[in-house]
């Protein structure tokens, strides 16, 4: 191992020691000549690894909060487990999610904990299944391939059949179909795909990487895990497309890592490929997340890659100028790359004109107070009520959602009716982001609401930049004694909100990365539209 | 516009490539506030208090991290970088230990709160107790570290790495929680750490801070009287600044630490080591000679004066070259002599006493 490959190893090796206990960063510095104290940073960066002693992990997402995650934490506490609150699970579809060791559980409930009798090896879920891969619900229903780009209904095919179109055209032709197409990034900027594909092309550096991102955790987010599971194939034809597009040979696979399931499966494609030849010439690598949402900001996914602390990198320059290991670098979402394959093999014109408002089917997830909650690939630009209407309608009155993760904040149930693409999100100040929509209805207070998206930046700030570190605390704390304060109907209260509009601006202005940029938006949003909620008069939900 | 031309205020300004906009700043006399900035140390860009304006750039920039280009056109003082500056400041003082009035705030050579009082950041912000993890077990006698005045700005970290290469401390946990620490939270003493106090040199907030002054009452910074020197521990020679309480010893003055000149004015670039930094407690040691002694009759030591001491050292040297020989006599130089000196001493032994018995102890 050359030295970046060691640095690289890192979070590998602590994952191998168990995690980060006394002495372990030591027989890593050994394995490796890393500086100590470095290993241990990085160990107690990453949740996964800085908790070796904590086996269950129960969601705390807005989903699974509504879901009742938090009396099967309280239970799960009761009963001795070895147990902590954490981030999303990327599991709002099937609230309340656990996570056992590093294999989700869907669906558990109080009881489920109950039957463990204290011991939290036994936990499963109510169908027993805490082994095997479970797929969540997809719709719409059947596979059909001319009006889906990514048909998660499909069968799992590894011909190369793309692949091969590909080359027959050439890369110049590739990429203008796929900027034909116009394919934006899935994973929450919508950045053009053809303009990062070109700019990694030009670059006179003769090495370039691929990287895919598959560290999916925007709470309300979970159709990267769903095309994991579903469509290996459709991933790794797109990524062996645009490697050999933009001219490179190493792919980088970076899967959470509470991705156990979804790891097992992409693991196995990539060897059949491998064994059939299919893609030859492209070398895939697979690289395990260690708890850490923040990871999903691409620079620092990178960082993360190289075997350091998460921390997302000054921009510019952009990782298509120098990403991994200084080598311009093509970063993608999973979805994103799963669309290219049937872009290149039914053109560009194809997918554009398969959207609404915006080019190409797009996969919705939809979660909350919704009959069927799972992922629809539908027209990109559906509205809520299209959208739900896919998912068996509301569940109680609709109130507010929010149409693109945690991320996009709070949209009252006015705008309903308002397209859900790129554009339309955007004139009303939110975003489409990565699609995760989740639905609330008038049993919920939206001051609450609001408070277990706080709950989840302040946990998943990476702590490098001030207003990010300090604001995503200042407004969970100020949220906190507010909330407090609304239970106990203080008769001269205190105003514990009097700073948000200005930590927000400055979070906003000065935060180095998304994370801190938009961090205060679901209270902004969420006191714009509800200032009601807030008030002393009512009950926060719990 | 010329190649190499950026506005900066609405001036017009030359500037070489590489140079960033703080540099320019910096050159022009132009105030821009920076915490996680040294010079010595590759630019981080996360302190964000260095935040400037770039016409066309929807967001703010970093002035410490930003490379100029030509026609770049910066403003370092509108009414959103104002803002900014305040608000985020407002921001790190509810992190913050801010014990005291504002007066006080420049006192102790605190950045952070010299730039509080300066960009009049609003105090009343309600602040938040501190959830940093520190080291209180650590046994080292020199370095303390007080994660309640940390800001994270990773100097420290970056210091011990970058020009130490050392990496002795890391930044550990994240988020609020982000704090200095070293693996498995032992004591500097048993990790890679050389002591050099760096860290504290590099410290904007005094959170890395001396140990001996916390134990002893001792004035405020501003209070203390700099003495500028040079370390005489070894020949590379140092520069230094004795800092003095004038009252102390009885009105004599008493060096109550050790700090570095600024980086980039001495040779030293603000660095030390451990005895340059930390050993100088044999300045009020009981023991210390402070006049010659030489031998009486009776074979114990008695004071004398330097005219006294110099010429019985003579007589000795004179006695053994006579009656043995120019090479009975040999010359050892100590490490801690300078160049000059050491050059000395060898022409005192070839030219005076004709022998090439010369050494010098840092030699081999």
């Amino acid at each position: 191992m050359n030295h970046p490959q060691k640095r690289a190893s890192v979070p590998d090796q602590l994952q191998e020691h168990g995690g980060l206990s006394k002495g372990t960063s030591a027989s890593v510095h050994r394995a490796t000549g890393i500086p100590e104290a470095d290993i241990y940073g990085v160990g107690s960066f990453f949740h996964l690894l800085a908790e070796p002693d904590i086996k269950v992990r129960v969601c705390q997402g807005l989903a699974c909060k509504m879901a009742g995650s938090d009396e099967v934490q309280a239970e799960a506490e009761a009963a001795g487990f070895p147990v902590k609150p954490c981030s999303c699970l990327a599991a709002c579809d099937q609230a309340p999610a656990v996570l056992k060791d590093r294999r989700v559980i869907y669906g558990v409930t109080s009881e489920d904990i109950k039957r463990c009798q204290g011991d939290w090896t036994q936990l499963t879920d109510a169908a027993g299944a805490s082994h095997g891969i479970v797929p969540g619900f997809v719709g719409p229903e059947g596979s059909n391939p001319d009006l889906r780009a990514i048909d998660l209904h499909g069968t799992i095919e590894l011909s190369g059949v793309a692949y091969s179109k590909a080359i027959q055209l050439g890369a110049e032709k590739v990429i203008s179909e796929i900027d034909a197409s116009g394919l934006q990034g899935r994973g929450g900027a919508g950045f053009p795909a053809a303009f990062k594909w070109n700019s990694v092309r030009n670059q006179p550096d003769p090495v370039k990487y691929v990287v895919l991102n598959a560290d999916e955790g925007e709470p309300g987010t979970f159709k990267d895990r769903e095309v994991l599971l579903r469509r290996p194939d459709k991933i790794l034809e797109g990524l062996a497309i645009a490697a050999w597009a933009v001219g490179a040979t190493d792919v980088y696979c970076y899967l959470r890592g509470e991705f156990e399931a979804p790891w097992q499966v992409l693991h196995q494609a990539i060897q059949e490929a491998e064994s059939s030849g299919v893609f030859e010439g492209i070398r895939f690598h697979m690289h395990a997340g260690q708890g850490a949402y923040i990871c999903g900001e691409e620079t620092a996914l990178l960082e993360a890659l190289e075997g350091k602390r998460g921390l997302p990198r000054l921009k510019p320059p952009f990782p298509t100028e120098k990403g991994l290991w200084n080598k311009p670098t093509l970063i993608h979402n999973v979805e994103t790359i799963a669309c290219v394959p049937s872009i290149i093999e039914k053109g560009g014109d194809w997918f554009k004109q398969l959207g609404k408002s915006g080019a190409g089917s797009k996969l919705y997830c939809v979660s909350g107070h919704v009959k069927n909650p799972g992922t629809y690939e539908l027209p990109l630009g559906v509205t809520l009520d299209e959208l739900v209407e896919e998912a068996g309608g509301y569940i109680g009155t609709l109130k507010a959602f929010s149409p693109g993760g945690a991320s996009s904040g709070f949209l009252p149930a006015e705008e309903r009716r308002r397209a859900l693409d790129f554009k339309s999100l955007a004139e009303v100040g939110s975003m489409l982001g990565s699609a995760g929509v989740t639905v609330l209805n008038d049993s919920i207070n939206m001051a609450w609401a609001a408070q277990a998206q706080l709950i989840f930046y302040e946990a998943e700030s990476c702590g490098q930049c001030a207003p990010c570190r300090i604001g995503t605390r200042f407004l969970r704390e100020n949220m906190t004694k507010h909330l407090n304060q609304m239970k106990s109907g203080n008769a001269t209260p205190i105003n514990h909100l009097e700073h948000v509009a200005d930590a927000a601006w400055e979070m906003n202005e000065g935060s180095i990365c998304g994370l801190g940029q938009i961090a205060a938006l679901p209270l902004t949003s969420a006191i714009k539209y509800f200032p009601e909620d807030f008030q002393q008069t009512r009950t926060p939900n719990s | 516009m010329s190649e190499n031309t950026v506005i900066i205020n609405g001036q017009k300004v030359n500037f070489n490539p590489g140079d960033t906009i703080l540099n320019i700043a910096d050159h022009l006399g132009v105030k821009i506030p920076t915490l996680c900035h040294d010079p010595r140390l590759k630019p981080a860009g996360a302190c964000r208090t260095c935040l400037v304006e770039i016409k066309n750039r929807p967001k703010l920039a970093p002035a410490c991290a930003t490379e100029l280009s030509a026609g770049m056109e910066i403003v370092t003082d509108s009414e959103r970088v104002n803002r900014h500056v305040q608000t985020l400041l407002a921001l790190y003082l509810t992190d913050h230990e801010t014990s005291g009035s504002s007066n006080d705030f420049d006192r102790n050579g605190n950045e952070l709160l010299a730039l509080a009082k300066q960009y009049e950041a609003p105090l009343h912000w309600p602040s938040m107790e501190n959830i940093r993890q520190g080291r209180p077990m650590d046994v080292n006698p020199y370095v303390a570290f007080q994660p309640e005045k940390c800001i994270s700005c990773a100097r420290c970290t970056r210091y011990c790495e970058e020009v130490e290469s050392v990496s002795a401390i890391t930044m550990a946990e994240r988020g609020s929680r982000t704090t200095v620490f070293t693996a498995d939270g032992r004591s500097l003493m048993d990790t890679t750490c050389e002591l050099c106090g760096g860290c504290i040199d590099t410290c904007p907030t005094g959170a890395m801070t001396e140990k001996k002054p916390l134990s002893m009452t001792i004035p405020a910074n501003n209070e203390l009287e700099k003495v500028r020197t040079t370390c005489n521990y070894c020949g590379v020679g140092c520069q230094m600044d004795l800092n003095v309480d004038p009252k102390g010893n009885n009105g004599r003055g008493k060096v109550v630490k050790v700090t570095s000149p600024p980086p980039g004015t001495t040779t030293n670039d603000g660095n030390l080591c451990v005895k340059g930094r930390f050993a100088y407690d044999f300045i009020d040691h009981n023991e210390r000679l402070t006049v010659p002694l030489v031998r009486g009759t009776d074979g114990k030591l008695q004071e004398a004066s330097w005219e006294e001491a110099y010429r019985r050292a003579a007589e000795g040297l004179i006695k053994v070259a006579t009656d043995h020989g120019n090479d009975a006599l040999g010359f050892v130089s100590s490490s801690r002599c300078t160049m000059e000196e050491n050059y000395l001493m060898q022409k005192f032994s070839r030219a005076v006493f004709h022998t090439n018995n010369i050494h010098q102890c840092a030699a081999t």
